[in-house]
């Protein structure tokens, strides 16, 4: 059964609602969150002020310019029982007001301490909790997977790590940690994140029919050419050769040309897999 | 009580009824339909199958939608009907994705600035559309006005070929729930556990 673009006909349907502001929304927590997260590790004092910006201004206005009333946005704190949006929108919150305590008192206080360990868990939160929201759509078999929160944790991490590295290596930051151990962990991190893209994209051979429509698009239809390209050869490849053969040892000029790639990469795996997503036919296949 | 839907399958003729008077109750602007008829054909001439399948928002008992919205805009009443306080309404279009049935419109920016006859609104839709607002996710009510008024929906009411049937399914002897458990009624994506409030007969 094809795709079907018109109104009137059953079968499979692309989700077309959430797309670049909503991918845009995402990568810009994920990397925000992630550079918050291990200036938390590596005591940057301005890694942790540009993580909290990133979110607060590119995640934070992504959504605003998305959202149909922006002006009610406060209603979305309204729900988090039940509603991953609301979850995610009390993290950020949370993340904002804890990390600007923890950015304005004297580092060894009580109170740092306290804020400190809040931020961090509500940056954990932002990291992950599109992945919880992709996954609690039970229209949309591709994200209907426990792999996307995993999927979301890697990639912040590793956009935390990478960005780390373009501080240091532009002057722009000190840390306590020593480079070549945040270089490994980058490639470590660019290695586990091909083999969660791999696992992801094996697990969805055996999913359902809608879920193998979408993979059919990412990986041989009309997305092939950006997914290969961009979000795996460029973001994860490219990124992971250079990292490995040449790395910090390259300058700074390397250093943000790996930045660049990484993030290119992260963006576009996260913005095709939602143009990706395929809803089921309402009633099945019909056969003769 | 608990309302619901049965569609029987084998009685809707495709003729879009329902559609156009779902239009002319709910007044919605051009490209926003509550309910419509889908095609559905298989195989290859001269051996081919057609299938009309009516859809609506399914007013689901677990429905996702209630679930994923952050500001409780989409609520369930007591009756089981599924609704949306556009009052409450932001827009981040949360619910529109976790349809599984894909039943849900946004109503985009500009949508309610021209109608059917472009930017000059008939009187018709002068009366009509001052309900709806910009900006914010729009669905199937059930008709709930005319439900509180103990009448049926406008779909079912004009449908000429009795395909639709409208009632209590908490009520075991009501003519929706013998039609169900007389010839199988089955809930779409059921797989989903959303429990939808619309069953089909085949």
């Amino acid at each position: 059964m094809p795709l079907v673009a018109s109104e009137f006909v059953s079968g499979f349907r692309l989700q077309t609602e959430w797309a670049t502001l909503i991918a845009a929304a995402f990568f810009f927590g994920k990397i925000g969150a992630g550079l918050f997260l291990m200036s938390l590790f590596t005591g940057s004092w301005l890694g942790a002020l540009l993580g909290l910006l990133i979110v607060l201004i590119g995640k934070g206005g992504a959504h605003l310019l998305y959202l149909g009333r922006p002006e009610r946005f406060w209603r979305g704190l309204t729900k988090p029982g039940t509603s991953w949006v609301a979850r995610g929108f009390w993290a950020m919150l949370i993340m904002m007001v804890a990390g600007a305590i923890f950015l304005a008192l004297p580092p060894g206080s009580a109170g740092w301490w306290i804020a400190e360990v809040i931020a961090g868990i509500s940056a954990f939160i932002v990291a992950i909790y599109d992945g919880f929201l992709l996954n609690a759509s039970p229209s949309i078999p591709l994200w209907n997977t426990a792999m996307m929160p995993v999927l979301c944790l890697f990639y912040s991490l590793l956009g935390g790590t990478s960005l780390t590295l373009f501080l240091i290596n532009f002057g722009l930051a000190t840390v306590r940690i020593q480079e070549a151990f945040l270089s490994h962990m980058e490639i470590v991190l660019l290695i586990t994140n091909l083999i969660a893209v791999g696992l992801y994209l094996i697990s969805m051979t055996h999913a359902t029919a809608a879920a193998r429509k979408s993979l059919q698009l990412l990986v041989g239809g009309t997305y092939a050419v950006p997914f290969y390209g961009l979000a795996i050869g460029v973001g994860l490849v490219f990124t992971l050769l250079m990292a490995y053969f040449v790395g910090v040892a390259g300058g700074p000029g390397v250093v943000g040309l790996i930045t660049a790639a990484d993030l290119v990469g992260h963006y576009f795996i996260f913005f095709l897999l939602l143009r990706v997503g395929v809803y089921k036919p309402v009633l099945g296949q019909l056969t003769i | 009580m608990h309302l619901g839907m049965v569609i029987d399958l084998k009685r809707c003729v495709g003729c879009q009824a329902c559609t156009v008077a779902c239009k002319s109750e709910n007044g919605t602007p051009p490209e926003v339909l509550f309910t419509k008829v889908l095609e559905q054909v298989a195989g290859e001439y001269p051996i081919i199958k057609k299938k009309f399948i009516p859809v609506l928002c399914n007013h689901c008992e677990d429905a996702p939608c209630v679930r994923v919205c952050p500001t409780g805009a989409t609520h369930k009443r007591e009756d089981g009907i599924v609704l949306v306080d556009h009052q409450k309404c932001i827009g981040c279009r949360a619910c529109y994705v976790a349809c599984p049935y894909k039943n849900r419109i946004f109503l985009q920016k500009g949508s309610l600035k021209k109608g059917y006859f472009g930017k000059q609104l008939t009187p018709f839709e002068q009366v009509k559309y001052p309900k709806w607002q910009e900006g914010v996710v729009v669905k199937c009510t059930f008709c709930v006005e005319r439900v509180d008024q103990g009448l049926d929906p406008a779909c079912v009411q004009t449908c000429p070929a009795d395909a639709r049937v409208f009632g209590d399914l908490s009520n075991p002897e009501s003519k929706v729930s013998r039609l169900i458990r007389q010839r199988g009624g089955y809930q779409p994506l059921s797989e989903d556990n959303t429990e939808p409030s619309v069953y089909y007969l085949e």
